[in-house]
């Protein structure tokens, strides 16, 4: 039966699998290059379960088994995985995927619509990449376990055609100790572990014929053959996933665990738990758990340790993108601790993870490290999960910590930040703690106290519930690393996705009072200027500069001018179009609404007759050339290239004084000025003074 | 008594001759789109208008997400809607972000209308040059390719690409800045170059708005677009494509739409329609291209005329007997040049009508000479409706009102009275080069001629001769189906 577009759109609503596979993937595709992940979960664009991390060079590389949403036909409620893909990453912040590695229908042993690519693991000796991988062998039953070599720890891959013989079962991992002997150990028949040889895909040691039990209402199995030997000192209760690692002198063989009591109405879940021995492969002495049952009942856990650049990580999973369904899962990472004795200190899930963030980059501050009572974090959008999280601040007084954001990068910063509250309310953004220097106050106007007489009514919107990316200046900028706190201070609950620091652009350059003189730009603008801090004129609308309106501002501003005690800056333009706005913005209070003063002096080697001053501006301006009016843009301007010129003039030799005067009301003020001669080239041999 | 009377006729053109009729009040419309023979366009702040015939407006389109200035286009068999949420300086900053979003028709009473999940494709943070609202959308028809400009005075304007599959934002494309000085911007692609149409001015302040419509061109999709005088768009170059006039205000956001080979016509708000008590009305005009450059054509109102074809110059007129106009006759050698100088009149309809049939008459082509049978009076019938772009004319002799008319066996004749019948309304285009094309609205009786809707939109006036208009197929690169307008 075929699905109509009808249907899908009502899966939407209804069905939990059937919109994730068709609408998702895509749409995540897109997300991935806007999002870093620093934190829990590592990988925000797919399911990422069993994460296997190796250190291959400086890089760590993540091997996760791919859940994926079941396709039509194969069984719902199971796991289902078709592929490998694995990521790669330098600071445990920043990961790139290198897209799949194997896949079911590539591997001549594999049955192609098994779904059953379980957890792998990777290796590197001599320079060649093993990657072994269990799953459902065209013949036979259960589990197999492969090989593939590569060059590279992202591949490309070959699969050796079949699967090791030996090993019945799922989870392999290896090892390759000290003095080169390599293991692997897997799950089957209890844990195993056995002696690889030194081309890495046979057992050393010879197997051994083991009889198949026989079970009720089926057929008699012909006996197997096992390599290998069970792990002896390993506690009672089901266990899986071995990862064996050597820090030291010990051996650490480390395993989901179900410790709980089984039995009718029990349904206890997987821990994390290990066992230390002075050899490869045992006898274990079992020292407890590494982390407990993940408290929302998610069944399995699997898991990895590595040591990178000195500290040591828990790779595991958690199903964060699928509550309510627990065989699609994703990689998390926290760091781990060895007591002098070798033993683990036990490891709390957090949402936070291990990553640093750039400030600079966008910080999903809702994987909070620690927040007060009320603090909830739920999905942005329920039916579209790897859109990620958002946590709600719901009173005045609560707050979230985020730890671990690195300010290096911001010199000339502003927030950027993406939130929605239901009402008019306020919040901070503070270093460390709820008491913290503010770095930012970020003022919520959702609903609109007071409309603005004569404001086009499609503007005037109420926007409470909706997320919002507002932008704010900041108080103050931290430096270094530090941790980010998010404080209620207003009126109404506050709900934050995102926030980032971005760094202005850079509008102008002081000009000390020793620089050498500037020269105009390859198309003769002057980029060099004394701007005087600008002066509030009331103006609402660039249409009212009528020319006597303008003649009357422009006269009076320039009687005041001798007396006045306003401050100018000599500045270099970085671009061709002088950005009034900008400079106001920070070098003065006034923005929209103003009245600016720009002086600067030409020097001419030579005279040079019949030039014509050419000028743009937004809005309004007027311009003397050493005392003489020589040019009014008046009306509605914008910034055009030679917009107005000027009358032929004469710059004579020596110093020249242009000054302009530009008015602006709403908009982004701006004006470009040159000379330029009869055919309209422009004149590019003078050179520009300092005027203050 | 006489002025009243003038002043009574002044109304009666400006009733006719509205930007658009019904309820045409929209800021910043979409490109006009087509949807199951209806026609849409979305404007600032949601909602939209919808047209059962292109002519006649009234609101009812239905785009949720509020912001300004969508635009939307038909891609594959869908519709996909481009828009801008909040930003734009008046909802209280210069924050805004540019959407997409997709449905299967665009008539809000189908049970399959639903706009999908809308997802951004770009923003503005608020503290940067540019101001993600205002987008458009164009599809390269040379290499399958969607892009999308926006922004709006408040710094740049950007060019991004989408994929057109999904509207989503192309991965790994970076925005580019291409002009300044505008907004509303519209692209779009003929012969080889690439349009970047925006709108420049102020707007919102009614009959005192100054918005108007400038374009530059290039032959790489991002730029850079210079204007005719080789001035950069991105330094606020550009070159004048509509401004006030004809009683409108405030001309902006242009969108273009293609009828035919060589009919285009481009839609725009004006910020003031002085003859609809200064709202803000949907526009639509021919669109002329002069040396490569787009530019509106006026709007046909109407008037008397002669009907000239482009193939020869000859006048449309009724085969009646030539009358001799009377004139006395002196030699040249005769001439006596004290005698005062007197202007001869016109020949009048009333020394000729009577030596015409009272029943049908047919017509013909011949050199102008400025006589009655050649003179042609083109009158809006406003309670037709029309197509789009226009209003249905009736074209009868001055004076008269016998009307031109079609027939079935695709030839032309005139009935002695205007009736009203759909074979005498007439259908009449603009096109690129500034000559006229010429529909009637049906060729009577004949069914299997008109579209599913009883519409003709293929059989043209048409020079068969220099000296024999038919109806025939409609072919821009023939003069054969050209006409001017003159009157003189």
């Amino acid at each position: 039966m075929g699905i109509t577009k009808k249907c899908v759109s009502l899966h939407v609503v209804f069905s939990k699998y059937q919109p994730m596979k068709r609408y998702l993937f895509p749409f995540l595709l897109l997300l991935l290059a806007l999002t870093a992940a620093a934190q829990n979960p590592v990988i925000h664009d797919q399911f990422t379960a069993d994460p296997t991390a190796r250190v291959f060079g400086d890089r760590v590389y993540l091997y996760p088994s791919h859940d994926i949403f079941p396709p039509e036909g194969a069984r719902q409620d199971w796991f289902c995985m078709a592929d490998y893909h694995v990521f790669s990453s330098d600071n445990l912040t920043d990961w790139t995927d290198h897209g799949v590695i194997v896949t079911q229908n590539a591997v001549p042993w594999v049955r192609t619509d098994s779904y059953a690519m379980w957890a792998p693991d990777c290796v590197c000796r001599d320079g060649k990449y093993y990657f072994y991988f269990p799953a459902a062998p065209k013949d036979g039953r259960g589990f197999a376990v492969g090989v593939a070599t590569a060059d590279r720890p992202e591949g490309p891959f070959m699969c050796e055609p079949l699967p090791i013989a030996g090993i019945s079962g799922i989870d392999p991992c290896v090892l390759i100790d000290n003095d080169g002997q390599a293991y692997i150990y897997w799950s089957g028949m209890g844990i195993r572990g056995a002696r690889l040889k030194a081309n890495m895909k046979e057992l050393a040691d010879p197997l051994q014929e083991i009889a198949m039990p026989r079970r009720e209402g089926m057929p008699e199995m012909p006996p197997m053959k096992v390599g290998g030997e069970e792990m002896k000192g390993l506690p009672d209760g089901f266990k899986e996933g071995p990862f064996v690692f050597r820090r030291g002198d010990w051996y650490y063989l480390t395993f989901p665990w179900v410790r709980g009591e089984t039995g009718e109405g029990k349904n206890p879940t997987e821990t994390l738990a290990y066992a230390m021995s002075r050899s490869p492969l045992g006898p274990w002495d079992f020292k407890g758990i590494i982390m407990a049952e993940h408290a929302n009942h998610c069944w399995t856990n699997h898991h990895s340790i590595v040591e990178f650049r000195g500290q040591w990580y828990l790779f595991y999973h958690h199903n964060d993108f699928s509550l309510r369904d627990d065989k699609r899962r994703s990689a998390r990472i926290e760091r781990i601790t060895f007591s002098p004795d070798g033993t683990i200190g036990e490891v709390v899930p957090t949402m936070r993870g291990v990553g640093i963030n750039r400030a600079a980059s966008r910080i999903d501050v809702d994987r909070y490290s620690q927040a007060s009572t009320g603090v909830v974090t739920a999905f942005v959008d329920s039916l579209q999960p790897f859109r990620s999280w958002h946590a709600t601040l719901p009173t005045k007084g609560s707050w979230l910590r985020y730890a671990d954001v690195d300010f290096t990068d911001v010199t000339d910063g502003y927030l950027v930040v993406c939130a929605k509250a239901a009402d008019n309310t306020e919040f901070y953004v503070r270093e460390k703690t709820a008491k913290g220097k503010v770095i930012a106050k970020i003022k919520m106007t959702v609903k609109s106290e007071v409309t603005r007489p004569g404001s086009p009514t499609p503007f005037r919107r109420d926007q409470s519930g909706q997320w919002l990316t507002l932008t704010s200046t900041i108080d103050y900028t931290p430096k270094g690393i530090t941790d980010l706190v998010i404080t209620n201070e207003g009126g109404a609950a506050v709900s934050i996705d995102w926030l980032q620091f971005k760094n202005r652009p850079k509008y102008f350059t002081p000009v000390g009072s020793a620089a050498a003189p500037a020269q105009p730009d390859p198309q003769g603008f002057i980029r060099r200027w004394s701007l005087m801090e600008p002066i509030a004129v009331d103006v609402r609308s660039n249409i009212v500069f009528t020319n006597s309106w303008l003649r009357e501002q422009f006269d009076e501003k320039l009687a005041s001018l001798p007396k006045s005690k306003a401050k100018w800056y000599n500045l270099d333009s970085e671009n061709y179009n002088v950005k009034l706005f900008r400079f106001a913005e920070k070098y003065g209070r006034q923005t929209y609404g103003s009245f600016f003063w720009c002086e600067t002096v030409i020097d001419c080697p030579e005279e040079i007759p019949d030039v014509r001053l050419a000028a743009g501006s937004n809005g309004a301006s007027l311009w003397w050339l050493d005392g003489e009016e020589v040019l009014l843009l008046e009306g509605d301007r914008r910034m055009v290239e030679d917009d107005g010129v000027s009358r032929r003039l004469t710059l004579k030799k020596g110093r020249n004084v242009l000054r302009s005067a530009v008015i602006n009301g709403p908009g982004l003020s701006d004006m470009c000025a040159r000379f330029i001669d009869e055919q309209g080239n422009p004149i590019t041999d003078f050179t520009i003074l300092n005027s203050k | 008594m006489k002025r009243f009377h003038t002043l009574l006729a002044a109304l009666a053109i400006a009733a006719a001759v509205n930007a658009q009729i019904g309820q045409p009040y929209i800021h910043d419309p979409s490109t006009i789109a087509e949807c199951d023979g209806k026609y849409y366009t979305f404007g600032t702040g949601g909602g939209g208008l919808i047209s059962d015939d292109g002519w006649s407006w009234h609101s009812g389109a239905d785009r949720p997400g509020g912001g300004a200035a969508p635009d939307v286009m038909k891609l594959g068999d869908r519709y996909l809607c481009i828009y801008g949420a909040t930003g734009g300086g008046l909802g209280g900053g210069h924050n805004g972000r540019i959407l997409t979003m997709w449905n299967n028709t665009l008539d809000p009473k189908s049970p399959d209308f639903r706009w999908t999940t809308a997802v951004e494709v770009c923003s503005s943070d608020g503290m940067e040059d540019q101001d993600a609202i205002d987008p458009c959308l164009l599809l390269d028809p040379t290499t399958g390719r969607l892009w999308a400009t926006y922004g709006t005075y408040f710094g740049t304007i950007r060019i991004i690409e989408l994929d057109p599959a999904t509207g989503y934002r192309v991965k790994g494309n970076v925005e580019k800045d291409i002009a300044i000085d505008c907004e509303a911007t519209d692209l779009i692609f003929r012969d080889g170059w690439y349009y970047l149409l925006g709108t420049h001015g102020t707007c919102c302040d009614g009959v005192n708005s100054t918005y108007n419509i400038v374009v530059g061109r290039s032959r790489s999709v991002e730029g850079p677009y210079l204007d005719n005088v080789g001035r950069d768009m991105f330094h606020g170059g550009g070159r004048m494509v509509i401004a006030a006039g004809d009683r409108l205000y405030g001309p902006g956001h242009f969108g273009r739409t293609v009828i035919d080979e060589g009919v285009e016509i481009m839609s725009c708000h004006y910020e003031a329609d002085l003859d609809q008590g200064g709202r803000s009305v949907l526009g639509l005009r021919p669109l002329l291209w002069r040396n490569g450059w787009p530019e509106a054509g006026d709007r046909f109102h109407g008037g008397t005329f002669a009907i000239e074809s482009e193939r020869r110059g000859y006048s449309l007129e009724l085969i009646v007997d030539f009358v001799r106009q009377q004139q006395e006759r002196r030699g040249w050698w005769g001439a006596n040049t004290d005698e005062p100088v007197k202007a001869l009149p016109n020949q009048q309809l009333s020394e000729v009508v009577d030596t015409w049939p009272e029943g049908d008459i047919p017509v013909r082509c011949g050199d102008y000479m400025m006589r009655p049978h050649q003179r042609w009076t083109v009158t809006p019938v406003s309670e037709k409706g029309g197509y789009l772009g226009g209003p249905w004319f009736r074209i009868t002799i001055e004076g008269t009102d016998r009307a031109l008319t079609a027939t079935s066996d695709l030839e032309l004749t005139t009935v002695p009275t205007f009736t009203g019948d759909d074979a005498q309304l007439w259908r009449i285009e603009q096109l690129v080069d500034g000559t006229f094309r010429l529909l009637p609205k049906t060729i009577p009786g004949r069914p299997d001629l008109n579209n599913a809707d009883g519409l003709n939109v293929r059989y043209c006036l048409y020079s068969a001769a220099d000296s024999t208009p038919t109806l025939a197929a409609y072919d821009f690169s023939s003069d054969n189906s050209k006409w001017r307008f003159r009157n003189h």
